[in-house]
């Protein structure tokens, strides 16, 4: 499965599965749902739940 | 209680023009009370916020803390009376995304949001490279001595802006003008007066007075673009609707002003203070310059870090809460201070020297939760773009003079920045 792009849609923080979170602990490769629940948006604090999956 | 020279200094536009002493304020707020109760003479008390994770704990919980109660910015009495008097109880001058909560807030956020985010920003690049590249051609062409801060960093994310909300290049002079004196209240090189107010009714009266050229300007503009809708921001403030209502209009000309004034001063600020640094550090400089490319994105971080132009917000508890062992009563005012928590000794490593390769960075000067700063990502292009075009093309920099700060509590930055450079 091709790696996808999420965004916070509060500040449009985008979490991209190809390059992951390294400095939050999250590898490359990491797929959202692989991602914890209680993961939220680096840049505003927004939940996972309020990230929706858009094209680049 | 904090002490009173303490409180004084952190609420003093020239303090914050010095910069050493509001450092020093609050790095002895953040050893020995984090966050505690200023009450400077003249204002109500208020609880002063100086440590990043109190910051984003009031700032996530925006339901909890309210921006609208009361005024967003720091209002002695006599000022908040006036003001409200002004405006039939209301303590702002105008209500735009900063002054508003939820629902409203989400309402009105939703309906530029689009326009600045990360996908839709992109699309412009090649028309902000262009600008980016004009202005750095001017600097060349200025032949070894400008004043950054005057001939570029006020005027390239200025006319990007400008260009984004629709308003003509000839009217930039104006925009430019009006939000010098919103920011630059206190400062007699800034203000509408050219002095320092004498008493509050002085420099309300400036202030209102700055805001009504503002709302002449963009009724004018309302009017334009209700009749011809263009592809730009004024388009969509004129024409949009919330609950499908037309925008209310004291609401609208909020909306432009917060566009046409925050658009492009943040960023501004920011870009000179970074070009500052540099001038400064030349090893930092030259750490740069042989790595543009994988050192920008973490330069630009530092760079908003370092300067974060907006100085505080405030916010109004909602309820009765608890924050880092405090009790906050229902009613009681928060002075979030910004550049305080980008200096947070907990946080950041060596938080007073700038480093262009710092790593990690969670600044904050763009705030946090629901109020985090629409425009970060087109600020962080401008920048990115600018940088992109002028440092390979810079070879010697050194300040030709004494840099100087607005004075300003809320929003400051360098007003002036005379430099040296060399330049192919």
């Amino acid at each position: 499965m091709a790696y996808r792009t999420w965004q916070c849609e509060n500040c449009g923080f985008l979490y991209e599965e190809e390059f992951g979170l390294p400095l939050e602990g999250i590898s490359p490769g990491t797929r959202w749902e692989d991602i914890p629940d209680d993961f939220v948006c680096p840049t505003c604090g927004f939940a996972k739940s309020q990230f929706s999956m858009i094209e680049i | 209680m904090i002490p009173t020279d303490i409180a004084q200094t952190i609420i003093d536009p020239k303090a914050y023009a010095a910069q050493t002493p509001v450092d020093e304020a609050f790095k002895f707020l953040r050893r020995e009370m984090p966050l505690d109760v200023a009450a400077p003479e003249g204002f109500d008390p208020f609880w002063v916020v100086t440590r990043h994770r109190d910051i984003l704990e009031v700032e996530r919980q925006s339901e909890l803390f309210h921006n609208g109660d009361r005024s967003t910015v720091l209002a002695n009495r006599t000022a908040d009376q006036k003001v409200r008097a002004m405006m039939g109880g209301s303590p702002h001058l105008v209500r735009s995304l900063v002054q508003m909560d939820n629902p409203d807030h989400g309402y009105y956020r939703r309906l530029t949001q689009p326009y600045f985010m990360p996908q839709n920003i992109r699309k412009l690049e090649p028309r902000i490279r262009e600008i980016a590249k004009s202005f750095v051609d001017r600097m060349a062409a200025k032949g070894g001595t400008c004043d950054f801060a005057r001939d570029v960093a006020f005027l390239y994310p200025l006319h990007v802006i400008m260009e984004i909300l629709g308003v003509p290049e000839a009217d930039e002079p104006l925009m430019l003008k009006l939000t010098q004196e919103l920011f630059g209240a206190g400062d007699s090189d800034m203000n509408r007066e050219g002095k320092i107010a004498t008493n509050e009714d002085e420099g309300l009266a400036a202030i209102m007075a700055t805001v009504a050229d503002f709302v002449a300007y963009f009724n004018k503009m309302t009017e334009d673009r209700r009749a011809h809708p263009r592809d730009d921001v004024a388009s969509v403030i004129a024409n949009g609707t919330v609950n499908g209502q037309p925008l209310g209009h004291f609401e609208a000309m909020s909306y432009y002003i917060i566009v046409a004034s925050a658009g492009h001063d943040t960023t501004s600020n920011t870009t000179a203070g970074a070009l500052w640094s540099l001038a400064e550090n030349l090893g930092e400089f030259a750490k740069l310059k042989q790595n543009i490319n994988g050192l920008l994105p973490s330069f630009i971080e530092e760079s908003i870090r370092w300067v974060t132009p907006v100085k505080h917000f405030m916010r109004t508890a909602t309820d009765d809460a608890e924050v880092a062992g405090r009790k906050i009563a229902k009613g009681d005012w928060l002075f979030l201070s910004y550049p305080s928590g980008n200096r947070d000794e907990e946080v950041f490593d060596d938080p007073f020297a700038f480093k262009v390769d710092r790593m990690p960075n969670k600044q904050i000067a763009f705030g946090y939760g629901a109020h985090v700063c629409l425009g970060q990502h087109l600020g962080r292009l401008e920048m990115r773009i600018l940088w992109e075009e002028l440092l390979p093309r810079l070879e010697g920099l050194e300040l030709a003079g004494e840099p100087r700060r607005t004075e300003a509590a809320f929003v400051c930055g360098p007003k002036s920045l005379p430099i040296r450079f060399r330049m192919h």
